[in-house]
């Protein structure tokens, strides 16, 4: 249809009803060695080697930065095994035999409040980088980065919004511990000195708004506001946060610090209030099990966990006859897994099993669609055109680089033409002409 | 079980490019039963000739456009609802702008023209570069203006827009009659009625983007206000001149049914602003200067050209800059300017 889609049909309201489960009584974890972002890393134990909660247990290294990985519970180290990341690599992971007693280690101890009020810009950067927080609504962008900046801060917006369908571990967060969001976010705007806190939450849910401004009511020292945004995709992308939230336009390619704001999901603030006032690295998180292909669960399980067992502990696949489609976070944007042999991590939100659907592409008829839904104001169609006659100059004119690859070009195209995968090979093909 | 490997997004709005299609087929049905109810049978068997030999043509373009060694079998693998829909709207389109009684030769020709060498010959579907019916009756009206039939009804002995510079047709009927379709012209074009039915249909379904009409409406209107205040009518008001130029002839029809076709128009949303701004403005200027009565077709396959450059890469954008709402602003003023002097404002 000839027009601006911005709305998808979420399927949130079931997964929401949902119960909780606790799951911690996973017999083995797994923890990669190397990630998407770190390609290399070692470990700092051995086989037979006992250790405890929050005992590092190796380093993964990237070319700039460099992240500890942690013990989430307390055990045996067994040995190493290969299982699938995010991309669907085969990585060496540390296996650790779950005792089942959650053993804290030494190094876990909590702060005062009187420690964390002397904390500085440089204190936090440390304690973020020594716990290995990264960005937990996807990115996994190391977060003592974005900490680490000269410019003068002056909000700190906190994404809530989680605008893919079928997910609801933001939601979940938010609903379930208010008090650590809030209070991750005022260590951080203490530390950063920013005067203003805006968390960002989607305007159809009053029932987050209300268990906000209620656990707000006790931090009355500090100016936080609950910010209602739209409703629609792709509200959570960072620059449109911070557009509809604070009114703020950043343009593309520009680091948000620039411009005074910091950005960060809700799950990240609670990383971070774990990191300071327990000296805890990200132990759990939300992981949603969704689509028509499974049994829906909301787990709360701990990093290191194997989704398989997950999907076990939920009673399995539904129409195992059906081919199904696997994705490791959101439908619109998420990785694709041909295996459920995937280690929970830090960024892995969710998994959703949708039965197989093939779509038989038909030739654009120039509907413009996806030209009229597109957030970033680029033309998917002629930078297909323009790829399918090999022009790396035109792609450059189109701005293909500007694409954030949300899906809705995809999504909204009548002739079902996979748009958002020539925008992928528009990219690789400008690299490779090495523009 | 088994696990297919894709790449996101995973899922897909409901919506088809045969929706699209059927879509204008359904916004036809008031058009076409004006024209059945009118016409009868000297509408039915044109449509029905039309219809059977486009999607014929276009079944045979499509077979013999493939690699030489491939099967009849694997030629038509991906024939599907897509290459017989469009055709059909083609010849309905096409039909409906030629006059009642047009020879059977003319209708054969000017279907044959618009399904191979509109359409077929640029590679099928969301290729093609005109208007393919618009193509055809264009290429029927210059090549076989003898075929048409006469234009002069024979109960009126006149029909609208045979001379625009005094609408003498007025005479005859009223405001309302134009409006309903009571008076004598093409086949769908004279029921302003049934093809705004059509119209809000397609704009609600969003099958059609209302840019173009509007912008395309708006544009002529004006021109022909600017011309009927140089024009100075005796015995004529301002307002029904215009709302003359507006319902008579296949403006209305164009607009709606030719120019909204996606394959034909740009990208952008102020692209096809333009767009519709070069139709109005050629319908009025073709009107007002030219003699032919088939303006409408004619402007709207000049400003298919116009196309490509509207989508240029240097320049396109779906954002409403300043620079194109300045520009757009100047060409209405000049056009306007140019209009005026030529029906002798001063």
């Amino acid at each position: 249809m000839i027009t601006k889609t911005r709305n998808i049909p979420d399927g949130k309201s079931e997964l929401k009803k949902l119960p909780i489960v606790h799951h911690k009584e996973a017999e083995y974890l797994y923890f990669p060695i190397t990630s998407a972002r770190c390609p290399e890393g070692e470990t700092c134990v051995i086989g037979g080697q006992f250790v405890k909660v929050g005992e590092q247990i190796g380093t993964r290294k990237a070319s700039f930065f460099e992240q500890p990985i942690h013990a989430t519970a307390s055990g045996e180290i067994v040995g190493v095994e290969k299982h699938r990341d995010h991309a669907g690599k085969l990585i060496d992971c540390i296996i650790l035999k779950n005792d089942q007693k959650y053993e804290l280690h030494e190094s876990v101890k909590d702060r005062s409040e009187k420690e964390i009020e002397k904390l500085t810009r440089e204190d936090l950067v440390t304690i973020t980088k020594d716990m290995g927080l990264v960005g937990l609504g996807g990115s996994g962008f190391p977060t003592y980065i974005k900490l680490n900046t000269k410019e003068k801060i002056e909000t700190i917006v906190v994404n809530g919004v989680e605008c893919e369908p079928y997910l609801v571990s933001d939601y979940e967060l938010m609903m379930n511990n208010p008090h650590e969001i809030i209070k991750g976010l005022v260590y951080v705007m203490k530390a950063m000195k920013a005067p203003k806190g805006v968390i960002a939450i989607k305007e159809k849910y009053h029932e987050i708004k209300e268990v906000l401004n209620f656990a707000l009511k006790e931090y009355d020292d500090f100016d936080i506001q609950v910010a209602e945004v739209g409703n629609y995709y792709p509200q959570g992308w960072e620059l449109e946060t911070v557009k509809s939230a604070i009114g703020v336009t950043i343009p593309q390619g520009e680091l948000t610090a620039k411009y005074g704001v910091l950005i960060f999901n809700v799950s990240t603030l609670v990383s971070v209030y774990q990191a300071v006032k327990h000296r805890l690295p990200v132990l759990e998180r939300f992981f949603t099990l969704s689509g028509e292909g499974i049994h829906n669960v909301n787990f709360r399980a701990r990093i290191g966990t194997k989704i398989s067992d997950l999907v076990k502990l939920a009673g399995g696949y539904i129409n195992e006859e059906i081919p199904k489609v696997m994705i490791l976070g959101g439908p619109m944007m998420g990785a694709n897994t041909t295996s459920d042999d995937v280690i929970i991590t830090h960024t892995i939100t969710s998994m959703i099993v949708l039965n197989d659907k093939e779509y038989f592409e038909e030739p654009c008829i120039h509907c413009a669609a996806c030209v009229y839904s597109c957030p970033v104001k680029i033309e998917p169609v002629q930078i297909m055109n323009a790829l399918k006659s090999g022009d790396p100059e035109a792609l450059q004119i189109l701005q293909v680089n500007k694409c954030i690859e949300c899906g809705l070009c995809s999504y909204v195209c009548p002739s079902k033409i996979h748009l958002t995968e020539y925008m992928r090979k528009s990219k690789k093909y400008l690299r490779e002409k090495g523009n | 079980m088994q696990i297919i490997a894709k790449t996101s997004p995973y899922i897909r709005k409901a919506t088809s490019t045969k929706r699209m299609m059927v879509d204008v087929l359904i916004a036809l049905i008031p058009v076409i039963g004006f024209a059945i109810y009118k016409f009868q049978f000297d509408f039915i068997l044109r449509a029905l000739v039309a219809s059977v030999l486009a999607v014929g043509l276009e079944a045979l373009a499509f077979g013999l456009m493939k690699e030489r060694d491939e099967t009849w079998k694997d030629r038509f693998k991906k024939y599907t609802i897509n290459n017989i829909v469009p055709p059909i709207i083609t010849a309905l389109i096409f039909v409906l702008t030629l006059p009642s009684k047009v020879d059977y030769y003319a209708v054969i020709i000017g279907i044959t023209f618009a399904i191979i060498i509109g359409k077929m010959i640029f590679g099928g579907l969301g290729r093609n570069i005109f208007n393919p019916a618009g193509i055809g009756r264009v290429f029927v009206a210059v090549a076989m203006g003898g075929l048409m039939g006469s234009y002069v009804d024979n109960v009126s002995g006149a029909t609208a827009l045979t001379n625009t510079w005094s609408p003498s047709l007025l005479n005859d009927f009223s405001l309302v009659d134009l409006f309903i379709g009571n008076v004598p012209g093409s086949m769908g074009e004279i029921s302003a009625l049934a093809i705004l039915i059509g119209a809000v249909y397609l704009v609600v379904r969003r099958s059609a983007d209302f840019r173009v009409i509007v912008s395309g409406l708006l544009s002529f209107t004006l021109l022909m206000l600017v011309a009927g205040l140089g024009l100075k009518h005796e015995g004529m008001d301002l307002i029904n001149f215009v709302l003359y130029q507006v319902l008579a002839g296949g403006l209305l029809f164009g607009l709606v049914f030719m120019a909204t076709d996606p394959v034909t128009s740009p990208y952008t949303r102020p692209g096809r602003l333009i767009f519709g701004l070069i139709i109005g403005s050629l319908v009025a200027i073709i009107r007002l200067f030219g003699s032919f009565p088939e303006g409408m077709v004619f402007a709207l396959v000049t400003a298919n050209m116009f196309v490509a450059l509207i989508d240029y890469k240097k320049w396109t954008t779906n954002v409403y800059t300043k620079k194109f709402i300045i520009g757009y602003s100047v060409a209405i003023v000049v056009i306007a300017i140019i209009v005026f002097l030529g029906t002798g404002g001063f």
